[in-house]
């Protein structure tokens, strides 16, 4: 698992990287070590810059989709308009008051499942440890739906989904110790800790009147349908500033996908990294379980897709978000439209579709667990 | 360490049994390695079959175990193709120690050494009294004599593979096929298993063809030396006569001068250099334990 | 358990299988004696030998002891076939409900109900089909190049295709309100209300396992040394496997089709089997025979006492114990080899 993989060749050190300087000011570095100040720069690779105006483009696109369809079917233009409060008022009321927080709602859970499974498949190098495969999903609901069914302490949903993931991931890496970090054991113990999640949430379904029940069901699952708008609120200010955050250690990040030892030799802390990090990812998670409950595929697919679009360079932090977001309102829409005027939840769009892909992953002989 | 020399009891004396390879076309898939191979095993003496990595000397050990089928020819033991002749009668012919071995955890010798009568066994006679002097005589031809409850994660190296050895002699054959039987220990535990497997040639009569990657220990354990290269047969006879110069070069691409060894007399390769000219295709390696071929 | 400790012993099979006999009677008396209602433990005790009331009869008679047999039956198919597929592929965490193999027979159960099938004859059948597809799946991907060595790759890969046949049987009751209920109460795995009719269906499936399983059971102990020894000893392995895998499938089939889908007892019970006797599967099954009961009707009694009145539903409970000893297992510093 150690085994350090080549660097990026594809851009030779010598040439400055193609892409756009947003900024750049010169330092004062005349060729002295002493006394020199490092200019200031912030570089976006052209590639980047790309392939992230394509995904916003289709994630336009998709929300303009999404709040056009349904049972009252509204073209794109009458879409814009009523988002503008324009046009007639029984438009706006169907995409503001009722389509809006839906989609605000799938665009926040896909992006913070999407980025928060990135961060953890690079922290521990191993493309299949996403906080669904470990059970993180898994314990922020059991911890969710204890509020909900009125067994656990009387706290929102949103802060108990958090204690939960927090919960999940700090017992996987207890139980695994530092030794097993990024190593199968670290997922296998996730699955045991998923596993018993599960059949908590089950437990506690299973004792309240079916009235209940019926409401905690989007939890077992996963769905848009379930989602408090205090939650998502939560999520949607979290969301920016964890973004922020994440961008900030790409560098790092970049490096600790190359080898742990080359990372520390070029002065990276380490331990500091991997902290903030997964404390990002945590939270991401338990905020987006408290909305839309575990969608954890969403997580796995959302940085594969675009790792491939990226053609397996560099950490794709800002495209994973933005994956994410748009395979979760995909997946919200087809199972919107497809069995209307039944509904499926989005877990299972995510399930049906991600799983084959999981497994064709797993099953794969030349599957390389490195992200 | 050891004292394989003491008097053993020995198992009954079996009629000799022939192995040969006619015509013998054998690789894995579409993929031919051996292409036409003939061979003939002598009997009662330790055969080791040598050649550079991928040469298909593994693969030829396999076809004659019948773990691989041939894709053409055919394998005979006494004359009859081995892969008409049901498993459990070839089973009591011929032994088989494949490359890599693997117990479960919390396995004793014992337990590994009864595993070598199945072929014995039946519905009706599960275990009989005949079973277990063949596991008491396999473990002290061994010896493993006083380790039999020992786990066999807890041996070391060369002591588990003397224990798979001991399967292996339990299934009380005339002939043991071993595929590198040393391939993962080191000096001292190398000679240990070597010495075992002259043992079991010389006081119990076995038939041995082995696998080996180190060209001078084959040389100085075996009988008869079969050299490989390409699939193709190069040459066989005793190792004294067999190993020169050219055999050397033509097998790895290295040049020696070649002396006897001035106590045992089996060959020694000195002064070793890579070819300069008409380098092989494939980069020549010296050999080095630990290395496996298709 | 790691490894390196000072050297384990296992203990004879002909002092832990009585050893555990005489616990599994203890708990199948404790089974029949404790539960919901205000029977008192004499009471029923009393009605066990047929001389109480007539409803302290009806409950022990016709309630417990239906339960506590089809608990009995299903712990030791479910212990076997977690012994068997683990020897199968070698992995010491492959599991008949981890791996998907009762997601299968869910799945074909829920399938043959959409379709119009009501009559319980017929979940038995295509339960075990179900088990059989699944399981020829699993092992056919456990054979495959470098997941087959992985014993952590094979467990993943049979949560994800549990994940996606559980998300399909919620798809497929989508459609079916009337069946969704029915078997939304059977999917948490249940041996409550079961017949003993139910259990007479599975005799014959049990016969030929037993069978089979005798005929295979010392190459398939050979098959633990590897493809190529057990070629050596004059075996078939892909003969073997084929049968084993068909045992796995009456097991698994007739375990889910009674009580449902119930994970982590195959996991469970070997593990312990193990410890005790050693990893020979011939000991092992053995065990198996009276782990499994134990664990499954310890479990039920537990689930009718736990919440009283109401019940906690089996698979939940089997779950609660499982998931420790996969964590187990998985700590232990190196996955031990099967």
């Amino acid at each position: 698992m150690d085994a350090a993989r080549p660097l990026d060749q594809s851009q030779p050190l010598h040439r400055p990287p193609a892409g756009f300087w947003l900024w750049r000011s010169s330092g004062t570095s005349n060729g002295t070590s002493d006394g020199t100040r490092p200019g200031y720069s912030l570089l976006i690779p052209k590639r980047a810059v790309i392939i992230n105006s394509l995904l916003i483009l289709l994630l336009l696109i998709v929300v303009t989709l999404s709040l056009g369809s349904g049972s009252v079917s509204l073209s794109p233009a009458e879409v814009w308009q009523a988002l503008w409060h324009q046009g007639p008022a029984i438009n706006q009321l169907v995409v503001n008051e009722l389509r809006l927080q839906r989609v605000l709602a799938g665009l926040t859970t896909g992006a913070a499942f999407a980025l928060s499974g990135c961060l953890m498949q690079t922290l521990s190098r191993n493309r299949l440890a996403t906080p669904g495969i470990i059970g993180i999903d898994n314990s922020a609901t059991a911890f969710a739906v204890a509020s909900v069914t009125g067994t656990g302490l009387s706290l929102a949903p949103s802060s108990m989904a958090l204690a939960g993931a927090a919960t999940a991931c700090a017992l996987a890496f207890g139980l695994t110790g530092a030794s097993g970090r990024g190593g199968y054991r670290f997922i296998v113990a996730g699955i045991g800790i998923g596993a018993i999640a599960g059949a908590m949430t089950q437990f506690m379904l299973s004792r309240v009147a079916i009235d209940d029940a019926n409401a905690a069901f989007p939890w077992t699952v996963g769905s848009l349908n379930a989602r408090s708008p205090e939650a998502t609120a939560a999520l949607a200010a979290c969301l920016p500033l964890a973004l922020a955050l994440s961008l900030r250690m790409t560098r790092a990040l970049q490096l600790m996908q190359v080898s742990d030892a080359v990372s520390i030799g070029l002065g990276i802390n380490l331990k500091q990294v991997r902290r903030n990090g997964l404390i990002l990812s945590v939270l991401l998670t338990g905020l987006a379980v408290a909305v839309a409950g575990p969608v954890g595929l969403v997580a796995l697919l959302g940085p594969e897709v675009a790792r491939g679009l990226y053609r397996h360079k560099g950490v794709p932090l800002v495209a994973s978000a933005l994956c994410g977001a748009l395979i979760m309102l995909a997946a919200d829409l087809t199972g919107r439209l497809i069995l209307a005027p039944l509904e499926i939840p989005v877990g299972i769009v995510t399930a049906v579709v991600g799983s084959p892909y999981l497994l064709w992953m797993l099953l794969n002989p030349s599957f390389k667990n490195t992200p | 360490m050891n004292s394989f020399n003491r008097a053993i009891p020995t198992e009954h004396i079996h009629p000799a049994v022939e192995l040969e390879a006619r015509q013998l076309v054998a690789g894995h898939g579409d993929k031919v390695i051996i292409d036409g191979l003939d061979l003939n095993l002598p009997t009662g003496k330790i055969t080791a079959i040598v050649g550079p990595n991928g040469c298909g000397k593994s693969t030829l050990l396999n076809s004659l175990a019948r773990t691989l089928k041939p894709l053409g020819g055919s394998i005979l033991l006494d004359g009859q193709d081995i892969h008409r002749l049901p498993g459990r009668d070839v089973a009591r012919k011929l032994a088989l120690l494949p490359q890599e071995t693997s117990a479960p955890e919390g396995m004793s010798v014992e337990d590994l050494v009864r595993f070598g009568r199945q072929p014995h066994q039946s519905w009706l006679s599960q275990w009989s009294p005949d079973d277990q002097r063949a596991v008491k005589r396999a473990i002290k031809a061994a010896d493993l004599t006083g380790m039999e409850n020992r786990m066999l994660e807890e041996l070391s190296g060369g002591q588990r593979q003397r224990a798979w050895i001991a399967m292996a002699v339990a299934q009380d054959t005339p002939s043991l096929l071993l595929d590198e039987p040393t391939s993962a220990l080191d000096l001292g535990h190398q000679l240990e298993v070597f010495e075992l497997i002259r043992h079991l040639s010389a006081d119990h009569g076995k038939t041995i063809v082995m696998v080996v990657h180190d060209l001078l220990s084959a040389c100085r354990f075996a009988d008869h030396l079969v050299a490989m290269h390409d699939g193709r047969l190069i040459t066989q006879g005793a190792p004294g006569q067999v190993l020169t110069p050219e055999l050397v070069h033509q097998l790895y691409g290295v040049h020696c001068d070649i002396l006897p060894d001035p106590v045992t007399g089996s060959p020694m390769l000195i002064n070793m250099h890579r070819a300069s000219k008409n380098p092989r295709q494939a980069p020549a390696k010296a050999p080095i334990s630990g290395d496996n071929d298709e | 358990m790691t490894s390196g400790q000072a050297p384990r012993h296992h203990w004879p099979l002909r002092q832990v299988f009585p050893a555990t006999a005489l616990v599994l009677l203890l708990v199948c008396l404790a089974s029949l004696m404790l539960g919901a209602g205000d029977l008192s433990p004499q009471a029923a005790l009393q009605a066990l030998f047929g001389q109480s009331s007539d409803e302290a009869n009806f409950i022990v008679r016709e309630l417990r002891l239906p339960r506590t047999l089809i608990g009995f039956l299903v712990g030791a198919m479910l212990g076997c076939a977690g012994a068997l597929m683990q020897t199968l592929a070698r992995n010491p965490l492959a599991e008949p409900g981890l791996l998907g193999v009762s997601a299968g027979s869910s799945f074909a159960v829920t399938l043959a109900l959409m379709l119009g099938a009501s009559a319980a004859t017929l979940t038995v059948h295509v339960a075990q089909l179900g088990a059989l597809a699944g399981c020829l799946l699993v092992l056919s991907a456990a054979r495959i190049q470098g997941v087959g060595n992985d014993p952590v790759r094979l467990v993943l890969a049979g949560a994800t295709l549990t994940g996606l046949l559980l998300s399909l049987i919620w798809l497929l009751l989508m459609f079916d309100q009337r069946s969704a209920d029915e078997i939304r109460f059977w999917i948490t795995g249940s041996v409550a209300g079961r017949s003993l009719d139910m259990a007479l269906q599975l005799m014959p499936s049990l016969g030929l396992a037993f069978i089979l399983t005798l005929i295979i059971i010392r190459p398939l102990a050979s098959l633990a040394l590897g493809e190529r020894a057990a070629q050596g000893l004059g075996h078939h392995p892909g003969r073997i496997r084929f049968i084993a895998v068909v045992i796995v499938a009456l097991l698994v089939g007739s375990a889910t089709a009674v009580a449902g889908p119930i994970i982590f007892v195959g996991l469970v019970v070997p593990f312990i089997a193990r410890a005790l006797a050693g990893p020979d599967i011939r000991r092992t099954l053995w065990l198996c025979l009276t782990l499994g009961p134990i664990i499954v009707i310890s479990a039920d009694t537990l689930s009718r006492l736990l919440v009283a009145p109401a019940e906690l539903p089996l698979g939940v409970l089997t779950a609660l114990i499982g998931a420790p000893v996969l964590l187990m297992v998985v700590r232990s510093r190196r996955l031990p080899t099967l």
